[in-house]
C-alpha cells in the first residue's frame, strides 16, 4: 500500500529532476568555461561520495580506504585508453578493477568491526599507495599521463560526469528503497540481530563494498580522463580517501541528499578553497569534523532540518538516530545529551 | 648473507624496538582507559619532533634533553586537549566512531598548524653523535641509535615504576582491569582520564623527539608510525603496556629482516628472491591487517586461547 504524497513528498520526488534538467541545459547557456570545470570536479566528488555513503552510510562501515578505487579507477582507465580502447569502455574497465579490488580489500577485512575496520583500511591505502609508487607498469611514482587524438572538449568531460552523478544517484536510491538497504540498514543497527533475522552481514558488506567501489572507480576514470596527468600520490593519496569520507560527513551520513549536499559544498569549498587558502584546507576540514562530530552528527543535512523546523510548529524530537547509530555505536550511550 | 650481517639487523632491530616501545605506549594507555584509538597520535608525534628541532636550533639544548623536557610540556598540553575535546565524547566499552573521527580531525588541525610554522620541506636533526658510530667486532652501530635506544628504556620503566608505586598509575590501571569495580572503589575517573590522556601526549611527544633524531621528518610524518603504533598495540594485546615492548620487538624484528629473509618464489622453477627494498614499507600496514584478521586479541590472546584448548 502506498502512502498518499505530502508537499514535502512531491518536492523529493520532483527535486532530482529539476536539478537534472539543470545541468544538462545548462551548457545552453553559454556559461564560462570556469564553471563547467567546477561543476565537474563537482560532480566527480559527488559521484564518489554517494559511492561511499552505500557503505559508510547504509551499511554503517565507515572506511578511509576509498582512495584505493578512485586510483584504480584512473589508472585502469588510462591504461585502457593507451591500448586504444574508447574512454567508455575504460570507465567500465576501472569500475570493473575497482570492484574486483573491493572483494580482495573487503574478504579479510570485514571480519573486523567498527574502529578495526576502519584502522584496517587505513593500512590498506598506505600499502596500495607504496605498491603503486613502485610499480613499472604505471610509470610509477612519476605518473601517468593520458594522451587523446580528439581535441578537448570540457562539455564531453561535464556531460560524462554528470551522468555518472545520476548513476550513482539513482543506484543509492534503489538501493535504499530495495530490501537489500533494508539488510544494511539492520547491519548497521546491529549486526548480530541482522544476522539472526536472515541477513548475511558478511555477504552483504561485500556487495555493497563492491558497488560503491565501482562508482568510485567510475569517478576516478572521469577525473583522470579529463586530468590527462596524475600520480599516485594524487590519486591514491590518504588525502583522497579522506575526502571521499568527509563528504556524507559533511553534508549528512547516512541520507542520500546528505551525500549529494557533502559533495556539491565540497567540491565547490575545495575548489574555492584551493584558490584562496592553499594553506589552511586541512584546518578547516579537521575544525568541520570535529564540529559536526561533537554538535550536529547529522551534517549539513541535520541542521538545514533543525532550521525547517524552526519556521513549523514545535515537535518533540529524538534527534537523529541515523547518525547516532554509525558514530556513536549500538544502542543509546550514556553522556550524549547537549 | 652471513651470521655476522643477520647479527647486525637483530641488534638494529632490537635498538628500533626500543623506540617504537616508546611510540606506542601512550596510545596503548589512552586506549585502555578510554578506549579510544588516538588517531592524533600521529600529529604528537610530529609536534614533539619540531619540539626537539626548535630546542635544538633556538637554544642549542641536546635533543636528548629535549625529549626529556617534551615530557612534562606535551603532558600539559595533552590534558588541554582533553579539557577542550575529547572529555566531550560520550563513555564507551567499545571503541566509537565518533572518537576515532574526532581525533583525526584534530590531527587534520595538528598537521596544518605543522605546515603553517615549518613548511613542507624535510627536516633532520644533526648533532655530532649523528654521523659517529661505535664499533663492536665487525658490526657498527650508530651512536645515536644506542642513546635513542637508552633513552627510551629507561623512560619505559620509569613509567612501569609510576604505574605500580603511584596513585594514579594504580587508578589508571584499575580503570583499565574494570572501569565499574574502579568507580565504585573510588577512582575518580574523569581526572584519571585526563590524566591518561596527558601521559600518553607525553609520551607521543617523547617519543616523536627520539624519532626525530632517527630520521627526517615533516608535517607529514607522523602518519606511518600511527600506524606501526597500531600494529604495536595490537600485537601487545590493545591494553597491556608489558605487551607493548613484545609488540615493539616483533614489528621491529619483521620489518628489518623482510628484506633480508629469502622467499621462495615459484616461476618455471623454484628460485628465491627477496623483498625490494622500496617494498619495505608495504610491510607493517601488511601485517597491520594480518594482525587484526587473524588474531584481534593480540600475541598473548594467541597464547591464551592455545592454553584453554589445552
Amino acid at each position: 500500500m502506498k502512502r498518499p504524497l505530502g508537499a514535502a513528498g512531491w518536492i523529493k520526488v520532483i527535486l532530482p529532476w529539476i536539478l537534472l534538467a539543470g545541468l544538462l541545459l545548462l551548457p545552453a547557456t553559454h556559461p564560462s568555461d570556469n564553471l563547467i570545470r567546477l561543476l565537474f570536479i563537482t560532480a566527480v566528488w559527488t559521484t564518489t561520495s554517494l559511492g561511499w555513503n552505500l557503505l559508510g552510510g547504509m551499511a554503517g562501515q565507515v572506511s578511509f580506504g576509498f582512495a584505493v578505487f578512485f586510483g584504480l579507477g584512473a589508472y585502469t582507465t588510462a591504461l585502457l585508453m593507451h591500448a586504444g580502447h574508447s574512454p567508455y569502455f575504460g570507465f567500465v574497465g576501472g569500475a570493473a578493477i575497482a570492484m574486483l579490488a573491493s572483494f580482495l580489500i573487503g574478504l579479510p577485512t570485514f571480519r573486523l568491526r567498527g574502529p578495526y575496520f576502519v584502522i584496517a583500511t587505513i593500512g590498506v591505502t598506505e600499502a596500495v599507495r607504496v605498491i603503486m609508487n613502485n610499480l613499472d607498469v604505471t610509470g610509477g611514482a612519476s605518473g601517468y599521463r593520458i594522451t587523446e587524438d580528439k581535441p578537448f572538449s570540457p562539455l564531453e568531460h561535464y556531460y560524462t560526469a554528470i551522468a555518472a552523478v545520476a548513476l550513482a544517484f539513482v543506484v543509492s536510491m534503489v538501493i535504499a528503497g530495495s530490501k537489500f538497504g533494508l539488510a544494511l540498514r539492520a547491519i548497521k543497527q546491529d549486526e548480530d540481530a541482522a544476522a539472526d533475522l536472515g541477513v548475511n552481514p558478511f555477504t552483504s558488506k561485500l556487495w555493497i563494498h563492491a558497488i560503491a567501489a565501482g562508482l568510485t572507480g567510475i569517478a576516478g576514470g572521469i577525473y583522470a580522463r579529463r586530468a590527462a596527468f596524475f600520480y599516485p600520490g594524487d590519486v591514491f593519496a590518504f588525502q583522497t580517501g579522506i575526502s571521499i569520507l568527509l563528504m556524507p560527513v559533511i553534508g549528512g551520513i547516512g541520507t542520500v541528499w546528505g551525500a549529494v549536499l557533502g559533495g556539491v559544498v565540497f567540491g565547490m569549498v575545495e575548489e574555492e578553497l584551493v584558490v584562496h587558502f592553499p594553506n589552511l584546507h586541512l584546518l578547516i576540514y579537521g575544525s568541520l569534523l570535529i564540529v559536526i562530530i561533537l554538535l550536529e552528527p547529522d551534517g549539513l543535512l541535520g541542521l538545514l532540518r533543525r532550521l525547517f523546523r524552526l519556521f513549523r510548529r514545535k515537535r518533540e524530537d529524538s534527534g537523529s538516530p541515523d547518525a547516532d547509530q554509525i558514530l556513536w555505536g549500538r544502542g543509546g550511550v550514556e553522556g550524549r545529551k547537549f | 648473507m652471513d651470521a655476522v650481517e643477520y647479527l647486525d639487523l637483530l641488534l638494529k632491530a632490537l635498538l628500533l624496538a626500543g623506540v617504537y616501545a616508546a611510540m606506542a605506549v601512550g596510545m596503548t594507555v589512552i586506549y585502555g582507559v578510554m578506549k579510544i584509538v588516538n588517531l592524533a597520535h600521529a600529529g604528537f608525534l610530529m609536534l614533539g619532533a619540531y619540539f626537539a628541532l626548535e630546542m635544538f636550533q633556538r637554544f642549542h639544548i641536546d635533543p636528548i634533553l629535549g625529549a626529556v623536557m617534551a615530557l612534562p610540556v606535551f603532558f600539559l598540553f595533552g590534558m588541554l586537549v582533553h579539557w577542550i575535546l575529547v572529555r566531550w565524547l560520550p563513555k564507551s566499552d567499545t571503541p566509537t566512531l565518533a572518537s576515532l573521527l574526532l581525533m583525526f580531525g584534530f590531527l587534520l588541525v595538528l598537521q596544518n598548524v605543522g605546515y603553517l610554522l615549518w613548511g613542507t620541506e624535510d627536516q633532520s636533526i644533526l648533532t655530532p653523535l649523528t654521523l659517529s658510530s661505535v664499533q663492536i667486532g665487525e658490526i657498527s652501530i650508530a651512536k645515536v641509535k644506542l642513546v635513542v635506544f637508552v633513552a627510551a628504556v629507561v623512560c619505559m620503566i620509569v613509567l612501569q615504576i609510576v604505574l605500580h608505586r603511584s596513585w594514579f598509575g594504580r587508578s589508571m590501571r584499575a580503570l583499565i582491569q574494570n572501569p565499574y569495580a574502579a568507580k565504585i572503589v573510588g577512582v575518580d575517573d574523569q581526572r584519571t582520564a585526563r590524566l591518561t590522556f596527558g601521559l600518553g601526549t607525553a609520551f607521543a611527544g617523547f617519543a616523536g623527539a627520539l624519532l626525530g633524531m632517527l630520521y627526517s621528518f615533516s608535517p607529514d610524518f607522523g602518519r606511518p608510525f600511527l600506524l606501526r603504533s597500531f600494529v604495536i598495540i595490537v600485537l601487545g594485546g590493545l591494553e597491556s603496556v608489558s605487551g607493548v615492548a613484545l609488540g615493539a620487538i616483533v614489528l621491529a624484528v619483521l620489518e628489518t629482516f623482510s628484506t633480508a629473509i629469502p622467499l621462495p618464489w615459484y616461476w618455471h622453477k623454484w628460485s628465491f628472491y627477496y623483498l625490494p627494498p622500496s617494498y619495505q614499507p608495504v610491510v607493517p600496514f601488511a601485517l597491520l591487517v594480518l594482525v587484526l584478521v587473524i588474531m584481534p586479541k593480540g600475541l598473548a590472546g594467541l597464547f591464551n586461547r592455545k592454553w584453554k584448548a589445552a
